[in-house]
């Protein structure tokens, strides 16, 4: 079957009900989603289908359809960073790291359906993606700064 | 346009808005009154009409016909055989695989019931908002992806977020039946304005037709089903409604 990641579609040998994670792992060498809990408990395989936020863990590539899959990889460059990929920088969230893809990929999809978030708004969103390090504190400042950038243009 | 489609009716007809997006679940009833969203439920239903990837459908899904819908013969079941019917309405309606979503006011799911040891509000700090779907905060398909509807073992893995052929939704404000008794449940299924305006015969083909209720009966992962079975709930569904609806409050 064939799927589209990242802008560019690539065709897949895959069983139809293999989770959309493995198949961007294993079969597409896309490592930016991790693999933590393999049961949407923790948020780790995050990405955006279609522009929302899935666990990609919990979709089958059979269910995929032909929505459009954007991981971390696809969601700025290097060279052009996404206003939370810069924040999260700015702000150094990352402690281990481990979460922090999924973590990029939730804020970014909650502030193109919320520009302008409140901490407790920010809160109950990005609660839902566990960091065991705890950087929940850090991850809530460079939320709302890169809410400040977006709306700044 | 846009004020057309809040205009759906959140608690009768309309029940669901089908999106070919599969993952994500749709904006649905608002429970309390006006259908309102709110203005991220909005924002998410605008991208998705304008993109073009939402259609309204008044077709709940295409799903087979899972039950037989034969209503007794008027007159044929008495008010205590109706009684007896609702006990066990009341059992499956209070269960766990039920009520854990149909929490009333509070927009927050609940995980309680023999798989889950102690009964304690639904993880992730979820929050289904006025939206029932989580759309101002973090939509409930964002875990709860819909699968095929031939996909049979999707829930086979225990704790993983169930999923079903339909998209992921708390129960309407007014269908409140987690903690709630007999005798509230009752009063609130049997009155047009709480059920959604519905007969009984129509609540019989509501259960028919919407798959996160045909998943009560099929839970997977280790959780414990809803008492009885879909279709011995249709029928006592039928029953009560022949038996004039009667309430142990009565």
């Amino acid at each position: 079957m064939q799927i589209d990641v990242n802008g560019k579609a690539f065709e897949v040998e895959v069983e139809p009900e293999m989770p959309l994670l493995w198949v961007l792992r294993d079969e597409l060498g896309i490592t930016g989603p991790k693999y933590g809990c393999g049961i949407a408990q923790c948020g780790a395989c995050t990405v955006h289908v279609d522009g929302f936020v899935v666990r990609s863990c919990q979709l089958a590539v059979r269910d995929l359809g032909n929505r459009k899959v954007t991981t971390i990889e696809g969601l700025g460059s290097p060279e052009a960073l996404h206003a939370v990929q810069a924040a999260w920088i700015e702000h150094q969230v990352a402690q281990c790291g481990y979460c922090q893809s999924g973590q990029i990929m939730q804020a970014a999809s909650f502030l193109k359906t919320n520009p302008n978030p409140s901490d407790e708004q920010i809160d109950a969103v990005m609660s839902s993606n566990l960091c065991r390090c705890g950087t929940y504190p850090r991850i809530r400042s460079a939320v709302k700064a890169a809410a400040k950038k977006l709306q700044e243009g | 346009m846009i004020n057309k489609l809040f205009e759906v009716s959140m608690t009768r007809s309309l029940p669901l808005v089908s999106l070919p997006f599969r993952a994500l679940p749709i904006p649905l009833t608002s429970g309390r009154s006006s259908g309102s969203l709110g203005s991220l439920g909005f924002l998410i239903l605008l991208v998705a009409v304008f993109s073009g990837t939402l259609t309204l459908s008044t077709s709940v899904t295409a799903a087979e016909d899972k039950v037989v819908i034969n209503p007794p013969a008027e007159g044929s079941v008495s008010q205590q055989e109706g009684l007896q019917a609702w006990a066990r309405i009341f059992e499956v309606a209070s269960h766990p695989r039920c009520a854990n979503c149909h929490t009333g006011e509070s927009d927050r799911p609940m995980w309680s019931g023999p798989s889950y040891g102690k009964t304690r509000v639904h993880g992730m700090n979820v929050q289904a908002g006025t939206s029932r779907i989580g759309a101002e905060t973090l939509l409930c398909g964002t875990c709860h992806t819909t699968k095929s509807e031939d996909w049979d073992n999707a829930n086979a893995t225990p704790h993983a977020a169930p999923r079903v052929a339909m998209n992921w939704a708390l129960a309407p404000v007014e269908a409140h039946w987690f903690g709630q008794t007999s005798e509230q449940i009752c009063a609130q299924l049997r009155n047009p304005e709480t059920n959604g305006d519905r007969t009984m015969r129509e609540i019989a083909e509501h259960l028919n037709h919407d798959l996160i209720l045909h998943w009560a009966w099929a839970p997977g992962g280790g959780r414990e089903p809803a008492p009885y079975s879909l279709q011995e709930h249709v029928n006592d569904i039928l029953a009560w409604g022949v038996a004039g609806t009667p309430c142990p409050q009565d």
